[in-house]
């Protein structure tokens, strides 16, 4: 009889996983409880008054669930910081203002450890501004059209990655400092802190919207704290990818 | 339109998980993003689909090259 190719243990595992899955998304299609629709029908007919952002998804995710976007915020500077103290640890980046990778600079015959090609230097030179811009659109127009803090941030640091593909090796803007980046990454989050706090002495507690009963419009809540957002998120992830592309000055 | 897409997605996660190149199996990853935010705008959720674009067939595509120069690129047989 022929060997089998896969092992039976190999084969048990697949079959454990997919039941486990079974397991999970079944009772969903089985179950006969009628979907819940009273948040929203309730965000429907009352959620444009309320935070006067005309895309609902900002509204509760700045809005009504505020609290989720504050733990999301000091995951993701977790992560940063842990990524960047374990790269600057390693030894592994050659980025400006990571000591240990500084002395081994151009021991490599390429330039900055990868080699550059014309179509990177070109296209993602040019790309990289219109990215940029796209980014702060999605920031600053959140409460309008789709995007918001989080998603226009991720995509600044993608135009700063592509920048810092395409510059010439000796020559970089204040956008690839590290410094710079990791200040605006401190400065946003403290800012957050401090825009969450400024409701509770108008008596609207931790994250209230302080604008919701002058005579202000509320919207511009959501708008401050997107762009403080979208400028931690876009400097804090800048900072991991060019610490991790080895940047050399 | 939809069945196809959820099809070229299972195909394509089959790939990225059995592709021994990794850097095969990360830009395998990076359409199977690529394609999952096009599934999320068809289905009205173009926030989902805009933060699926940029973080996955972005950001994380420069992370996983990022880790895959600095170690083996190869998958040991």
């Amino acid at each position: 009889m022929k060997e089998s190719k896969y092992s039976k243990f190999f084969i048990f595992q697949i079959v454990l996983s997919l039941a486990t899955v079974l397991a999970v998304i079944l009772p969903i299609f089985l179950s006969r409880v009628p979907w819940p629709d009273l948040a929203r029908n309730y965000l429907e007919h009352n959620g444009l008054r309320d935070s006067g952002a005309r895309n609902l998804v900002s509204a509760i995710y700045l809005g009504y669930r505020a609290f989720d976007t504050l733990g999301e915020t000091i995951v993701l500077l977790v992560a940063v910081s842990g990524t960047i103290s374990i790269i600057s640890h390693s030894g592994l980046s050659q980025a400006k203002g990571f000591g240990k990778g500084e002395i081994k600079k151009h021991t490599n015959n390429s330039i900055s450890g990868f080699r550059r090609t014309e179509l990177i230097d070109v296209v993602t030179g040019k790309l990289g501004p219109i990215v940029l811009i796209f980014g702060l659109y999605l920031m600053l127009f959140g409460h309008l059209s789709p995007g918001g803090g989080f998603q226009g941030g991720v995509v600044v640091a993608s135009g700063i990655v592509f920048m810092a593909l395409g510059s010439k090796t000796d020559s970089s803007t204040w956008l690839q400092e590290t410094g710079a980046l990791a200040k605006i990454e401190a400065a946003g989050f403290l800012f957050i802190v401090l825009a969450s706090l400024s409701g509770i002495p108008g008596g609207f507690g931790f994250f209230g919207n302080p604008l919701s009963s002058s005579g202000a419009s509320p919207v511009i809540s959501i708008i401050v704290l997107n762009t403080i957002i979208g400028l931690k998120v876009g400097a804090g992830l800048g900072f991991m990818c060019i610490a991790m592309l080895g940047k050399v000055e | 339109m939809t069945i196809i897409i959820m099809i070229l997605l299972i195909v394509l996660s089959l790939y990225t998980l059995s592709s021994r190149d990794l850097l095969y199996g990360v830009i395998a990853l990076s359409a199977f993003s690529m394609l999952s935010a096009t599934l999320f705008y068809i289905f009205n959720a173009p926030d989902v689909a805009i933060t699926e674009a940029a973080v996955g067939a972005g950001v994380s595509t420069v992370i996983f090259a990022w880790a895959i120069r600095s170690t083996e690129r190869k998958d040991q047989e």
